[in-house]
């Protein structure tokens, strides 16, 4: 032991004398390091794992590419270096992770980590160790929030979502005269799903509607019987729902064996029914008629895709399967963003690095790939020009119902939506 | 409140109640005999759910039918996981049980590397089995009753039925409850111990290939979705008594009807802090469980 701690304290001090002596060409090695570690926190088991293998697969397929493409240019084509950990889609597991990243395998900048109840505590420790943190998935308000100097966001934060949301219905109402006027929220109780049903419930209010059911319900139930059984007798016109996979899953099948009707359907605000192995899972019949907070538009990509995308999207099926899905994407933009400031940082520093990330503004190339059309952080680190679109299930197809200038001509909102007995 | 909700969360009670009764009753059959409590019980449920579902993604075959396939093959997974993993530990222990703390860390394991398999063999995806006969609701007035939860529910009541009416009136049964109530009286009158344990576990672990196939039906399918299963069978066992037959549907029944019936008033997320209060509760007051022998 005593021997040990000699050696590192001896150790620590030629570190210490060698980091002064070299103090001025620490900038000319940083510039001509041949690698820089990129690290991510991805729930890659657990119940968000379907989530967390589309994101690294997004994340993967754009590094590929950068490196092909000679790496970041401004450091002498120095190659990205990705090292994944997984949270097991558990906070306490991110937060090692992290540390462990950070400490040990010396990362230049963070990612991750989908769930909010991870995302939350861990980018805190990147803060703690001025550590730059690019946000996926996660959107649970307080995590832009907190005059943090090195966490940012490209997209939505959860005010965006419900904000969304409830901008389509009353863009429906507008349209039709007619619409829900009691909600009910049922929503799984943990950072994100909680953050989410907050938000509605003050938006709610204002817009004057009345809540008949507000209910959270802890992860990886096995049986939704009670719960419907209460949604069914507060009779609200219209239900919002925040889960992830599984319970989603659960949720929408037991929605339909139960033909429990919503006269103005079911909103959902994504996790579960953005999740392309959700619709793999379940008959089209349960999620007919479904309003999803969709963080990418997916009708818009189906239609017209770009050209330079094509090749990213057939290599994403090809390793999972199904389509591209907003994870996805959302992982292989983080990594053009995370390119985008090295090239102007033109240093792995991490300090020089959180400094250009801070000064992003990107209009146009790959980085856009999530369906933003400006990347802009404010000083609290968001973007502030991510949105989303609201689709409706119909023909078994998910269609951009909201905002009204992205809806197809074609598009016909179903409102309000047939009861089950009423489908054919 | 309305009465008709009341009742018809008491139905679902009875029903989900019966399923976790259902689900646990190999759980305190295995510890009943071999004092093991199996931490993989839950896992051994998942392997069930996922072979009734790739007998329909890859041979068609309804996850009412496969319970042919299904059977079997969990009784051989159990049994081999007795033989080959637990009973070297058996034969170590000169008591005349095995010292429940070491084979419960044994199991636990197993429990860690049949979910771990199971995510890097099956991925993470969720998946879902459904059934091709055509179950019209039974409806309660105005709600409908789900026909798949009616025959798991249905199937755990007989299963209880048969498995108590087997151990008393066939010889391997009776060998089975005599191993059970003294280990070396057992041998000294000529049975195979270390067969009777294998085979148990595999009475045990049969069972859940039934209800793996039965569940498949309306359960979400994913790697962890044993463990929610599996703390709840232990909940329920601890409830209706270690060992006891009956007491496994009894436990079940109780749980699944306080917390239907407590949802209704009170967050699922409290419902779920109730239920375990109750739990505690009986154990305080009586600890052998509702139906176990003091």
């Amino acid at each position: 032991m005593t021997t040990s701690f000699s050696r590192r304290v001896a150790l620590r001090g030629a570190l210490a004398l060698s980091a002064a002596a070299f103090a001025t060409t620490a900038q000319v090695q940083a510039q001509s390091q041949t690698e820089i570690s990129v690290g991510w926190v991805l729930p890659l088991s657990g119940g968000s794992a379907a989530i967390g293998q589309q994101a690294r697969t997004g994340v993967q397929i754009a590094v590929d590419q950068i490196n092909a493409a000679g790496g970041i240019k401004a450091l002498n084509g120095a190659k990205l270096k990705l090292v994944f950990a997984d949270s097991q889609s558990k906070p306490d597991i991110g937060v090692s992770e992290t540390e462990r990243l950070i400490q040990r395998e010396n990362v230049a900048v963070m990612s991750g980590a989908f769930n909010s109840a991870v995302t939350f505590p861990a980018t805190e420790v990147a803060e703690r160790y001025k550590t730059p943190w690019i946000v996926m998935g996660a959107v649970k308000d307080e995590i832009t929030e907190r005059n943090f100097k090195y966490v940012f966001r490209i997209n939505n934060k959860a005010t965006y979502d419900a904000r969304e949301q409830l901008d389509a219905i009353d863009l429906l109402k507008k349209e039709t005269g007619q619409g829900p006027k009691t909600l009910a929220m049922f929503y799984e109780g943990s950072d994100w799903g909680r953050s989410h049903a907050a938000n509605v419930r003050k938006l709610a209010k204002e817009r004057g509607y009345t809540l008949v059911l507000d209910e959270a319900a802890p992860p990886n139930q096995v049986d939704f019987s009670a719960q419907l059984l209460k949604i069914r007798a507060a009779k609200p016109d219209a239900l919002i729902a925040a889960f992830y996979t599984p319970d989603h899953l659960l949720l929408s099948r037991q929605m339909l064996e139960q033909q429990l009707n919503l006269p103005y359907g079911v909103h959902s605000v994504g996790g579960g029914t953005e999740d392309p192995s959700f619709y793999k899972a379940i008959s089209p019949k349960a999620v007919a008629y479904y309003f999803v907070q969709e963080d990418r538009q997916v009708d818009a990509l189906q239609g017209e895709r770009l050209p330079e995308f094509a090749d990213v999207e057939a290599k994403f099926k090809a390793q999972l399967g199904y389509d591209m899905s907003a994870y996805g994407a959302q992982g292989f933009a983080v990594m053009y963003v995370i390119k985008d400031a090295l090239e102007r940082a033109r240093s792995a520093e991490r300090q020089v690095l959180r400094d250009a990330v801070a000064a992003t503004d990107i209009t146009a190339g790959p980085a856009l790939y999530a369906g933003y059309q400006r990347i802009k952080f404010d000083e609290q680190g968001q973007n502030t020009f991510a949105h989303g679109a609201i689709s409706q299930n119909l023909n078994g197809q998910r269609r951009t119902v909201w905002p009204a200038e992205s809806r197809s001509p074609d598009t016909k909102p179903a409102w309000p939506v047939p009861a089950f007995g009423a489908r054919s | 409140m309305d009465p008709l909700i009341l009742s018809f969360a008491l139905v679902n009670g009875l029903l989900i109640g019966g399923i976790y009764g259902g689900v646990a009753l190999g759980l305190s059959l295995i510890f009943g005999v071999m004092r093991v409590v199996n931490f993989a019980h839950g896992s051994l449920l998942m392997l069930a759910l996922y072979a009734a579902f790739w007998l329909q993604a890859l041979a068609g075959i309804d996850p009412y039918a496969s319970v042919v396939v299904t059977v079997p093959l969990l009784f051989a997974v159990g049994f081999l996981i007795q033989s080959v993993v637990i009973a070297p530990l058996i034969r170590r222990e000169s008591a005349l049980v095995v010292e429940p703390l070491s084979a419960l860390l044994l199991t636990a394991g197993v429990y860690l590397v049949i979910d771990n398999l199971a995510l890097m063999a099956f991925g993470p995806d969720v998946r879902s089995a459904s059934t091709s006969l055509a179950l019209a609701p039974l409806m309660l007035g105005p709600i409908p009753v789900n026909m798949q939860r009616l025959i798991a529910f249905s199937a755990a009541i007989l299963a209880a039925v048969l498995l108590s009416l087997w151990l008393r009136s066939t010889r391997l049964g009776r060998a089975i409850r005599a191993t059970a109530q003294n280990r070396d009286a057992a041998v000294l009158s000529g049975i195979d111990v270390p067969m009777i344990y294998a085979v148990t576990f595999g009475i045990g672990a049969a069972l859940l290939g039934l209800f793996g196939s039965l569940l498949a039906t309306f359960i979400p399918i994913t790697p962890q979705v044993g463990l929610s299963f599996g703390i709840r069978s232990f909940i329920v066992v601890v409830l209706g008594g270690i060992g006891s037959i009956p007491g496994s549907i009894v436990g079940g029944l109780v749980i699944g009807v306080f917390e239907a019936l407590a949802s209704q008033f009170v967050p699922a997320t409290s419902a779920a802090i109730l239920s375990l209060g109750l739990f505690i509760l009986i154990l305080l007051v009586r600890p052998s469980g509702l139906m176990g022998r003091a």
